[in-house]
């Protein structure tokens, strides 16, 4: 059942329909030996051979990465990268919003086409977190946080075991439904060659791995990765088309919320996106949402209207997000196993959603043949959530 | 800081500086003793800037005036109970900052 509050009404928005004429990736890994611009140049190119498109065609780049700077001492990432691709006449630039970085590169990448500066816009998302460790990747994304927040060392994970904490205590989800979200997700993984993680696992796995935020663990978190993801947009259509992206902020402070389980940003460009495609929750047939953590996957699920709030768990117990339920979520294994190099996740799931509506995807992993594909990418623990539909151009 | 901002125009409660009310958009805020509150819920973070200790505990707690934090709390403290801010050191130690703590019998009355 659709809350009300999402049923399409009256709008004067129109569905953007933008073509997507061409997506491409590299695999996402733990650690690839590539420098950051290697990563961005061979998603460019594989992205613009699968659009036919020849770099001196494109108008503008866009590039999303959170923090070269911090992780790789890196900067002007989108000159670089313009020059190298031989795309001499196109004008270019950097998108910073966290963990969003991607998604906003790409609604970046369409106001360029809709403004009508840019027939041809290329977005690429780039992440190369291998080069610090652990406890520095923790602390470079912790700097997102309000001063507040950071003075008692609150980090991401902290925001994700406190919310599931939560959760868990309100509604009836137990411990072992919110693992079964990592179970299916790498499960997905696993017949996707770009994923970081293929390996299947079980639920008492994640029970079983080490504690990352009581009562998340391990494996109720996403990696840190390198990969880098890209994708053309034009004003010409194509056989998958933008039908929607529209973003919203939330509060910094996340105690701020009066909710702690409520994600407003999400919940925002949600009613947004589905506003301007002129279709409601029912209309999506597969799902890419940002499970940075295991408990994210249901409050932005819960937020985008395919749940009443407290519900979702029950989408993941009865299978319903599974590859062949009537929502498939993640297909491609999620931030929790695909991998999530900050910068190029949010293009990253644009990829995974355009594949779907091409069918170009194995046997494994397809999910029939979708109509609609919904995209939330999310910065922080929800201070600003990028919302895209696409849909299949029959 | 162990105080909660209040608007001056609305009554709106927060603990984290903004240059405006995230409710009527005023910008004076009034600091508040923040009372006691009740802790919403709780996490034991394992993986922690090199700068924080492990586990670093935290709480979520609401107070009057739909005032949240988020902040480091006792280790026996559960979803639930009653609590008050108490003063703390901050990571840099360079601030004080605030410490979740059990609230005392007197606070509560």
């Amino acid at each position: 059942m659709i809350p009300q509050e999402f049923a399409a009404g009256d709008t004067d928005a129109s569905p953007v329909g933008f073509g997507l004429p061409g997506v491409g990736m590299t695999a996402f890994e733990a650690a690839d030996d590539r420098s950051l611009l290697a990563l961005l140049e061979t998603a460019a190119e594989r992205a613009l051979r699968d659009a036919a498109v020849d770099a001196t065609e494109i108008d503008s780049v866009h590039v999303g990465n959170m923090a070269a700077e911090a992780f790789n001492d890196r900067s002007g990432l989108a000159n670089a990268l313009t020059a190298s691709l031989g795309a001499g006449r196109a004008s270019a630039r950097r998108i910073e919003n966290t963990s969003a970085s991607g998604a906003s590169a790409f609604h970046d990448a369409v106001d360029a086409v809709r403004s009508g500066g840019s027939a041809v816009a290329l977005a690429v998302g780039s992440e190369k977190m291998s080069a610090a460790d652990t406890a520095t990747a923790t602390e470079i994304i912790s700097r997102i946080t309000h001063e507040r927040e950071y003075q008692q060392g609150v980090t991401l994970p902290s925001f994700a075991g406190l919310a599931a904490d939560r959760y868990l205590a309100e509604y009836d989800a137990d411990r072992r439904d919110l693992a079964r979200v990592a179970v299916k997700n790498h499960a997905n993984a696993a017949n996707n060659s770009y994923a970081q993680f293929r390996t299947p696992i079980t639920v008492d796995d994640v029970l079983e791995s080490s504690a990352v935020a009581t009562p998340l663990r391990l494996y109720d978190c996403c990696p840190t990765s390198d990969g880098a993801a890209a994708i053309v947009v034009t004003a010409d259509a194509a056989p998958v088309t933008v039908e929607a992206c529209e973003s919203a902020v939330g509060v910094h402070a996340i105690a701020d919320r009066r909710d702690p389980l409520h994600i407003e940003s999400a919940h925002a460009a949600g009613r947004a996106a589905y506003e301007m495609a002129r279709i409601d929750p029912e209309d999506v047939d597969v799902a890419c949402i940002h499970d940075a953590f295991t408990i994210l996957e249901w409050l932005e699920l819960e937020e985008l209207g395919f749940a009443e709030r407290g519900t979702a768990w029950t989408l993941t117990r009865d299978g319903r997000t599974a590859i062949d339920g009537d929502l498939a979520v993640n297909p491609g294994g999620g931030l929790k196993a695909r991998g999530h190099p900050l910068g190029a996740t949010g293009i990253a799931q644009l990829v995974e959603l355009v594949w779907q509506l091409r069918g170009d995807v194995p046997d494994g992993r397809s999910t029939g043949s979708p109509e609609y594909g919904l995209a939330i990418n999310v910065a922080g623990f929800g201070n600003n959530s990028v919302c895209t539909v696409v849909g299949a151009n029959a | 800081m162990s105080r909660v901002l209040e608007c001056a125009d609305c009554g709106g409660r927060t603990f984290y500086e903004k240059r405006r009310c995230a409710d009527c958009g005023a910008e004076t805020f009034r600091d508040r003793d923040p009372g006691v509150g009740t802790l919403q819920a709780v996490t034991a973070v394992h993986v922690t800037p090199d700068d924080v200790s492990e586990p670093n505990r935290l709480g979520l707690a609401s107070f009057d005036g739909d005032a949240s934090v988020i902040a480091q709390c006792n280790g026996t403290l559960e979803a639930g109970d009653v609590v008050a801010i108490a003063e703390g050191a901050s990571r840099d130690g360079e601030d004080s900052t605030m410490t979740l703590v059990p609230a005392a019998v007197n606070d509560r009355r």
